[in-house]
């Protein structure tokens, strides 16, 4: 996009237009660039949520990290939990980089979580009571994560598509590692199954909600059509779960698993995947933290970070200098 | 070649001294004071418990029995790790107010990588070829843990007056017990005898100077004389501690050990 | 002190790196460090813990002059620059074939020349 004065001289509505022109040519924006405001609180919403999840999402699997059944298996889901603290670290950076205009550091996000300002995703505020679970959250919720996140890859805004390239990339170790614990359980002992299956049950609303709901009355849906217009991201809600069924259920069926929904089918006519909706209601309330391990995922998060806080003011240069 | 007793003891707390502080280590990850460096922490504590099955992996040569086997199912009183390595990370637990003290994992951490340190330059010169073998590996990726752990030990010691109490605190804590981590126990003589390692005296020497020196360059009080005194793993003496870190690592394993997981 | 200031603990620092020694430096990510030595170490794990890396650089985000969108206005030139591109000088391939010559393309300039002869 070529401008032919100079870009401090436009009026804002001519910035503005520019700006949607450079994001319709496919142009990616970086973080000195112009950008409407709400198009940078889009992206701030967006990713310091996306990134906190991953923040938040290491613990349910942390606490299967010390319990890990054998060597290889510890080291494996001790590699995992490290990615997502490392996804975290990387999608934060970007939030962060928006945020500094505004004043704001990772100390304010750590706050906003605290106080309940900043949510995280639904599926982290459930509990994880078996190996099983471990088996679960790496198979499927990597796998709809995946989903949501490679419609993304494409994303208008620079530093965000970088790093969920890298954090994709990732994304398919995980979700081996996740397919060779469910494997090892699928086909073990009738026990390990029951184990698996269990998880299953535990975790298929929890994977449905998220995604987000579908319909306009559900959700905060101005925000969907708000992102897809700034090609932040590219489908729907919908569309996503949708092709978490296609990739998943064959495969979820093809290992002789039930799942915990006797309507869910594929409906030639429509082409769709027909299924039973969660409540929406719940969801509201799970990821307003009320969810059945929410309160105590944030007291862990919150006990650590303040627990250590004498570590980060012991290395500040600020207070050496004194 | 015929079973050595000494030789499987030293396999023995080789393997236990990286596996017990590898675990401890996992149970911080999520918990670090920094989200960067939860994560170059867990790098750290994967690449200890890779050490770890590399020599359970030489036992089981020996005919030691399974390495998942060894590492997850023996009683207490036969692992042979030093006591400071299984002791707790702190107060409460890695899932619930998990008070852990980051002075002590600093410290606890930085004496045992110099230990080690000096225990690979001489094991890489062990008459037993496999373990000189694993020792020239292990200790490539050595480098990273020494830089890594004296960058904070150097930083932490020298900050704000809070950060030097718990340090020295911390510092204090691990001299007490340091002295577990550098026996090699019952059968030290015979180990060195045989070529296998360089004798506990060798490196304990090497060890003391090391921390002068580093005691010295950041201008600490050198603390006296090391201790040993909650029992000498090498033995088999361990507290609660071990007891409380091999029933949550095996949890899931001896459900049912017989099958694959 | 507050963790909020900005010259405080959470400093940005950019990461650069070498995957090999004949590599370019590239520029990777970022991360947050109170100064540049837990930078360089945490950099190592946080983005170099599966490829092979030869070199990392760590640099204070402070001191990178960056542009502005205006700025950026200065990058751009009009393409009527054939005069220093190879492009303005694809005549002189007719000019030597008259002498039974081949012109030199950028390859066998670059190249050490294995002697062949002179002319085909």
């Amino acid at each position: 996009m070529t401008i032919e004065t100079s870009f401090d001289q436009l009026t804002e509505e001519e910035k503005y237009e520019h700006f949607l022109a450079r994001i319709d040519a496919g142009e990616k924006i970086e973080p000195n660039d112009w950008m409407p405001d709400d198009y940078r609180q889009s992206l701030i919403r967006l990713i310091s949520m996306h990134g906190i999840s991953e923040i938040m999402g290491a613990l349910p699997e942390k606490e299967w990290v010390p319990k890990a059944p054998t060597l290889h298996r510890k080291l494996a889901i001790m590699a995992k939990v490290q990615d997502e603290m490392g996804h975290g670290q990387l999608l934060l950076r970007v939030a962060e980089d928006l945020m500094e205009p505004l004043d704001m550091n990772r100390e304010d996000i750590m706050q906003n979580l605290f106080s309940g300002k900043l949510k995280f995703h639904n599926v982290f505020h459930m509990k994880a009571p078996t190996w099983g679970d471990a088996g679960i959250i790496a198979w499927l919720v990597d796998g709809a994560a995946i989903i949501s996140q490679s419609m993304m890859l494409n994303s208008s805004y620079g530093p965000y598509a970088r790093a969920l390239k890298r954090i994709c990339a990732e994304e398919v170790f995980h979700a081996q590692h996740g397919e060779s614990i469910i494997m090892a359980l699928a086909e073990g002992t009738p026990e390990q199954r029951e184990l698996l299956q269990d998880a299953l049950n535990r975790w298929w609303t929890a994977l449905l909600m998220f995604f987000g709901p579908k319909s306009k009355e559900n959700a905060s849906t101005s925000h969907v059509d708000k992102n897809m217009r700034y090609k932040i991201r590219e489908k729907t809600n919908e569309e996503l779960r949708q092709e978490f069924f296609t990739k998943y259920v064959p495969r979820i069926w093809s290992l002789g698993l039930t799942i915990p929904d006797e309507t869910i089918h594929f409906d030639e006519e429509q082409g769709l995947w027909v299924y039973q909706d969660p409540d929406w209601n719940e969801f509201k309330e799970i990821v307003t933290g009320n969810g059945p391990q929410s309160k105590e995922r944030l007291e862990l998060r919150k006990t650590s970070y303040e627990n250590n806080r004498w570590v980060r003011e012991a290395l500040n240069p600020a207070a050496k200098a004194i | 070649m015929a079973q050595d007793k000494a030789l499987v003891e030293l396999l023995y707390t080789l393997a236990d001294d990286d596996f017990i502080l590898a675990y401890r280590g996992s149970e911080w990850l999520g918990l670090a004071p920094h989200i960067e460096e939860d994560v170059a922490y867990s790098s750290i504590n994967q690449d200890m418990m890779g050490h770890a099955a590399k020599y359970y992996h030489l036992l089981e040569e020996l005919g030691e029995g399974d390495a998942d086997e060894l590492s997850h199912l023996r009683s207490p009183e036969k692992f042979r790790n030093a006591v400071l390595l299984e002791e707790k990370n702190g107060e409460g637990t890695y899932l619930e107010q998990p008070q852990y003290d980051w002075a002590f994992a600093v410290v606890r951490n930085y004496f045992y990588s110099i230990h080690k340190k000096f225990r690979m330059d001489s094991l890489r010169q062990s008459s037993y070829e496999p373990l000189s073998d694993t020792a020239k590996k292990v200790s490539i990726e050595l480098q990273y843990h020494l830089m890594h752990w004296e960058t904070w030990f150097k930083q932490l010691m020298t900050s704000t007056d809070e950060a030097k109490r718990r340090m020295t605190a911390a510092v204090e804590r691990c001299w007490n017990e340091m002295g577990g981590v550098l026996s090699l126990g019952p059968m030290a003589e015979e180990m060195a005898e045989k070529g296998y390692i360089a004798s506990e005296e060798t490196m304990r020497t090497k060890w003391l100077d090391h921390m002068k020196k580093t005691f010295e360059q950041i201008g600490a009080d050198f603390p006296g004389e090391l201790g040993m005194t909650k029992g000498n793993g090498r033995q088999g003496e361990h507290t609660e501690d071990l007891t409380q870190a091999l029933e949550t690592l095996s949890e899931v394993y001896e459900t049912n050990p017989k099958v694959a997981w | 002190m507050s963790e909020k200031e900005k010259d405080g603990f959470y400093s940005v620092y950019e990461v650069f790196s070498k995957k090999t020694d004949k590599s370019p430096l590239q520029h990777q990510f970022s991360l947050l460090a109170p100064n540049e030595e837990m930078a360089l170490i945490m950099a190592r794990e946080n983005f170099f813990r599966r490829e092979p890396v030869a070199d990392i650089w760590v640099v204070k985000r402070d001191n990178v002059r960056v542009m502005t969108q205006e700025e950026k206005e200065m990058l751009k030139r009009l393409d009527d620059k054939d005069y220093r591109e190879t492009k303005g000088y694809g005549y002189l391939k007719k000019k030597w074939r008259k002498y039974q010559q081949e012109q030199f393309t950028e390859k066998n300039l670059l190249s050490s020349s294995k002697s062949k002869g002179g002319s085909k």
